[in-house]
């Protein structure tokens, strides 16, 4: 954690060309990863969070899609890069691993030909070479007899070691930006323990960052450094992530803390759950994007709340509560 | 393994019952089909027609009948048509097999990568001009008739512009055997072959198409972007291989179908000596030995087929192994 | 609870399930899904069933509404042994045991508004008056926080959570004595999931329903239910009081499901257990207790010898041979 910027993403848009017109998703998202250290992009679904992610590494596919913004990676702007610069990026020196290991890799190929492949593709490696690393990969992510599944097809193995696979896949080309897309929401709690304990002793022994992007406060308060808040496709509060589940400042975070069932502590009658649901893309409103779900709002609110920074501390509220 | 050949084999004896008595069956069930009437002659008299039954054991009980016949077919080989008298039956089979293999290999072997050029083509330019060109030849490839192609085919080759530079080199319709001249077999074969190809070559080049821009949206397409691959890589290695695996399921039923004597149409009207014309010329004249030695080959050819496509499907889907 | 008998009583219950073909390379395969699993569930209280996938607690609550059919065991609904009667017999108290999935909208008609969906099934029980019917829904949508006119809607112009809440209005229709849920929340937003779980926890209060509430979320059976049973590998390995079972675990499978749950709370990190591995395939389990491949305590016994679910001498109910003393802390 030295503090050198990594990735700097700076209003980032995306939206989409419809038969109604322009559909804004992500609204003007901005923060840095550090070298080194984990930030984590949190929301609920329809957030913006994971087409963040895919923005970043250009992997946005869709014709009508309109992206806007900068995302500079070690000072290059991605956004304007050629195609084969970016694709030389991915992969190697930025690589994303996502949700579901179940699909994730193509079934017609062993794990261990598929970590080959990229490891081919980035390096001037014979295959030999990089079949041995591959191997090695596997056994660092804690698999026990890396050269037998090295050699299984994908369906043949459990979610974990899929994933373990794909984490395994994602650092061969030791990338110093890995961006993980909800890699445990479909893994069982036990496994994603594993999974959550390997990322972060990999943080260490790789020394890569991690954009973490998760809907779960829980896994946030893990392994997070810092975090970022979504809501309605921007950021509603940002920063240290002690700092910010000790003090939530926009209603929105405080709102989401407090609806989470505990395993610990006083078990409360009911839930203190906020009412109503996140606004779907066509009809957020034009200010703040909590205001219709907020108890603190008021007409100031049909404005768009800049996100102010106090003390490494972001928020996006003109009724944020006081530090 | 041994367990699944034996299971593969006993259906296969299964389905070539059934069908031998069925068509054995629907034979005799057909008015005007008495074997024994044609082979007498017009005007026989009850006389001849009953020593005619009876040199022919066509007055015994019909699965008495049905045994003998399959003892001649199988057994013996020496079964005769009921038609040309001393016409067998075996022979005549085996002697159209190499024509009518020769006509679908050479049309599969043009079908298949043609398609894939139409296909990957097409799913590499999706939504674009060369796209909806691609697919509507495709389209109009999967329309014309197959028997309607021939004859136009021959119409221009034959005779229309036979005597231009483009065509004369077309021998006239017939088969040459690979035995007797590897060129005029190869002469002998091209048009049909490109006919026989154009509708497979348009259904197969769509279904690749949609079976590619299909996978094309899959995880693990979005995963081979993020591992920093080309779009050639990505296809070519990804999802081609993903989406060939419905294409060899249907491969193996059209080959089968075809070379199981369904190329029936285009052997007649390109003057192929092949099953298909067999099996076309036994229907004419109800002649059954004939009619029963080429189903039966078919059905063989099918189920075959079949068994050869479900052990490919083990080596390009290693999820059904 | 209280000397009443219970609402459901399940005694032994088993369910096989046979996959994979001949062709395949492993061959057919028994899958044993629940082996011996016996529990009551007692009126007007919520039963949670946790574990990880594959554990069947979902085949567990399918056959407890002979959605399956269990291969052995009985099932007792209010005294009546449900498991082997006609689907005839069946009939009048299948109004009294009713389901909500996860995702209801799999399961809704898109062409069909939400009205006439749930009218099927009062006419289904033959309750056939419209107007009786008409008055009936208009009541269900009040209670489960939707508007009247929200009947005359398809089923795609509602959010996740207002789909929750028809699946739960369509499981009220008929008035049930017992609702199984299974994971009703966890495709649901966090902040939308709190909504639908007090909306469950006010009508329980309300028309004294009965809960078996499946689900993998601890936190949110910790809050739901009265009793916790806890699943691994087709058995229940521990049951009991809510906060028995989840503050102070006897079961050491209960201990390290507990402890990996990640808390909300960047401070609350302990020393934790992590489980090595996943669990065994159901088709292949391991021998004695189902538990002992991954068990940080597990001793030679445990191989050769399987643990009943039975009290203990502390009063907990727990199929281990080594139950965790109190404090519930694995090594």
């Amino acid at each position: 954690m030295n503090g050198e910027t990594l990735l700097e993403v700076d209003d980032l848009r995306v939206s989409f060309r419809t038969g109604q017109g322009v559909l804004p998703i992500v609204e003007g998202v901005s923060f840095v990863v550090k070298a080194g250290e984990i930030l984590s992009v949190v929301g609920e679904s329809g957030s913006g969070k994971s087409l963040t992610a895919l923005a970043i590494m250009r992997l946005i596919t869709d014709p009508n899609a309109v992206i806007t913004g900068s995302v500079r990676f070690r000072g290059q702007d991605l956004l304007g890069l050629p195609e084969p610069a970016m694709r030389s990026l991915r992969g190697g020196a930025i690589a994303m691993i996502f949700q579901d290991p179940m699909t994730a890799l193509t079934p017609a190929y062993t794990v261990g030909a598929q970590i080959v492949e990229q490891i081919m593709a980035h390096r001037n490696a014979g295959r030999m070479a990089a079949r041995t690393r591959a191997i090695d990969l596997l056994g660092a992510m804690g698999i026990a007899s890396p050269r037998d599944i090295a050699g299984r097809y994908p369906h043949q193995l459990s979610g974990g070691m899929r994933q373990r696979v794909m984490i395994a896949m994602a650092l061969s080309c030791d990338p110093a930006l890995l961006i993980a897309d909800e890699p445990t929401t479909a893994l069982d709690v036990t496994v994603q323990a594993q999974i959550l304990e390997l990322i972060l002793r990999l943080r260490g022994e790789f020394g890569s960052s991690v954009l973490l992007i998760t809907h779960d406060m829980g896994v946030v308060a893990k392994v997070a450094d810092r975090v970022v808040v979504m809501y309605a496709g921007a950021i509603a509060e940002a920063g240290a992530t002690r700092a910010l589940f000790a003090r939530p400042a926009h209603p929105y975070t405080i709102g989401l803390l407090g609806a989470i069932p505990r395993l610990r502590g006083p078990r409360l009658v009911r839930l203190p759950a906020i009412p109503g649901a996140p606004p779907a893309p066509h009809d957020r409103p034009s200010g703040c994007g909590f205001a219709p779900r907020c108890a603190a709002a008021t007409g100031i609110c049909a404005a768009h709340p800049p996100l102010i920074t106090h003390d490494g501390h972001a928020v996006a509220c003109f009724h944020a509560r006081a530090a | 393994m041994i367990l699944v050949m034996v299971r593969r084999l006993g259906e296969m004896v299964f389905v070539l019952v059934s069908i031998s008595v069925l068509v054995f069956l629907i034979f005799f069930a057909t008015p005007g089909a008495d074997p024994a009437a044609r082979l007498a002659g017009r005007g026989a008299t009850p006389a001849t027609l009953a020593a005619v039954r009876h040199s022919f054991g066509l007055d015994k009980p019909l699965p008495v009948q049905y045994v003998l016949m399959m003892k001649h077919l199988f057994v013996t080989q020496d079964l005769t048509s009921f038609v040309n008298p001393g016409e067998k039956v075996v022979p005549a089979v085996l002697q159209a097999v190499p024509v009518t293999l020769s006509l679908v290999f050479g049309a599969a072997i043009i079908w298949v990568i043609a398609a894939l050029v139409v296909g990957v083509l097409a799913a590499w330019a999706r939504d674009t001009v060369l796209d909806r060109l691609l697919m509507l030849f495709s389209l109009i490839g999967v329309s014309m008739p197959v028997f309607w192609l021939a004859e136009v085919a021959n119409l221009i080759t034959q005779a229309r512009y036979h005597d231009t530079w483009l065509f004369s080199w077309v021998p006239a319709l017939g088969y040459v055997p690979l035995s007797v001249s590897v060129v005029g077999w190869f002469k002998s074969l091209v048009i049909p072959w490109t006919v026989l190809a154009v509708t497979y070559i348009g259904l197969y080049g769509r279904v690749l198409r949609s079976n590619l821009v299909e996978a094309m949206n899959e995880d693990y397409i979005r995963t081979a972007r993020a591992k920093g691959l080309s779009e050639r890589q990505i296809i070519l290695r990804h999802a081609l291989r993903m989406s060939l695996i419905t294409l060899v399921s249907m491969f193996g039923l059209d080959f089968g179908l075809l070379a199981g004597g369904g190329a029936l149409l285009i052997e007649v009207v390109s003057g192929l000596p092949g099953v298909g014309e067999l099996t076309y010329q036994a229907l004419q004249n109800l002649d059954l030995p004939f009619i029963m030695a080429a189903v039966l080959y078919g059905a063989v050819f099918i189920v075959v087929a079949n068994t050869v496509v479900d052990m490919l499907y083990a080596v390009i889907d290693p999820r059904a192994r | 609870m209280s000397d009443a008998p219970p609402l459901l009583q399940v005694r032994n219950l088993t369910k096989h399930f046979n996959v994979g073909s001949r062709f395949a390379s492993g061959g057919r395969q028994v899958v044993q899904a629940l082996d011996d699993v016996s529990f009551d569930v007692f009126a007007g209280e919520t039963l949670g069933l946790v574990g990880e996938s594959g554990c069947g607690k979902s085949t567990l609550g399918r056959c407890l509404l002979r959605l399956y059919d269990a291969d052995g065991g009985r099932i007792l609904f209010n005294g009546h042994d449900i498991t082997a009667m006609t689907e005839r017999a069946l009939r009048p108290l299948r109004a009294d045991m009713q389901m909500v999935f996860q995702d209801p909208y799999a399961s809704l008609n898109p062409r069909r508004r939400i009205g006439d969906l749930l009218a099927e099934a009062l006419i289904a029980h033959g309750q056939t008056d419209a107007a009786a019917n008409r008055a009936r829904l208009a009541e269900l949508m009040g209670l489960v926080g939707l508007a009247p006119d929200h009947l005359d809607r398809f089923p795609h112009e509602f959010s996740g959570g207002q789909r929750q809440r028809i699946g739960i209005a369509r499981a009220l229709a008929l008035n049930p004595k017992l609702i199984v849920a299974d994971e009703p929340v966890s495709a649901l937003d966090v902040s939308i999931q709190a909504q639908v779980v007090n909306l469950l926890a006010d009508l329980q209060e309300r028309l004294a329903l009965t809960y078996v509430f499946i689900a993998h979320d601890l936190s949110v059976v910790r809050h739901i239910a009265d009793r916790v049973a806890v699943m691994y590998l087709g058995t229940i390995v521990e049951i009991g009081a809510t906060d028995d079972v989840l503050h102070e675990p006897a079961h050491p499978y209960t201990a390290a499901l507990i402890s990996a749950v990640p808390e909300p709370d960047p401070l609350a990190q302990t020393a934790r257990t992590i489980l090595q591995g996943e669990p065994p395939s159901p088709a292949n389990p391991p021998s004695g207790c189902r538990f002992h491949t991954r068990c940080p305590i597990a001793q030679p016994r445990c191989a050769g010898e399987r643990p009943n679910l039975s009290a203990d001498a502390a009063g907990r109910t727990v199929a281990c041979h080594f139950p965790l003393t109190a404090g519930g802390r694995l090594p």
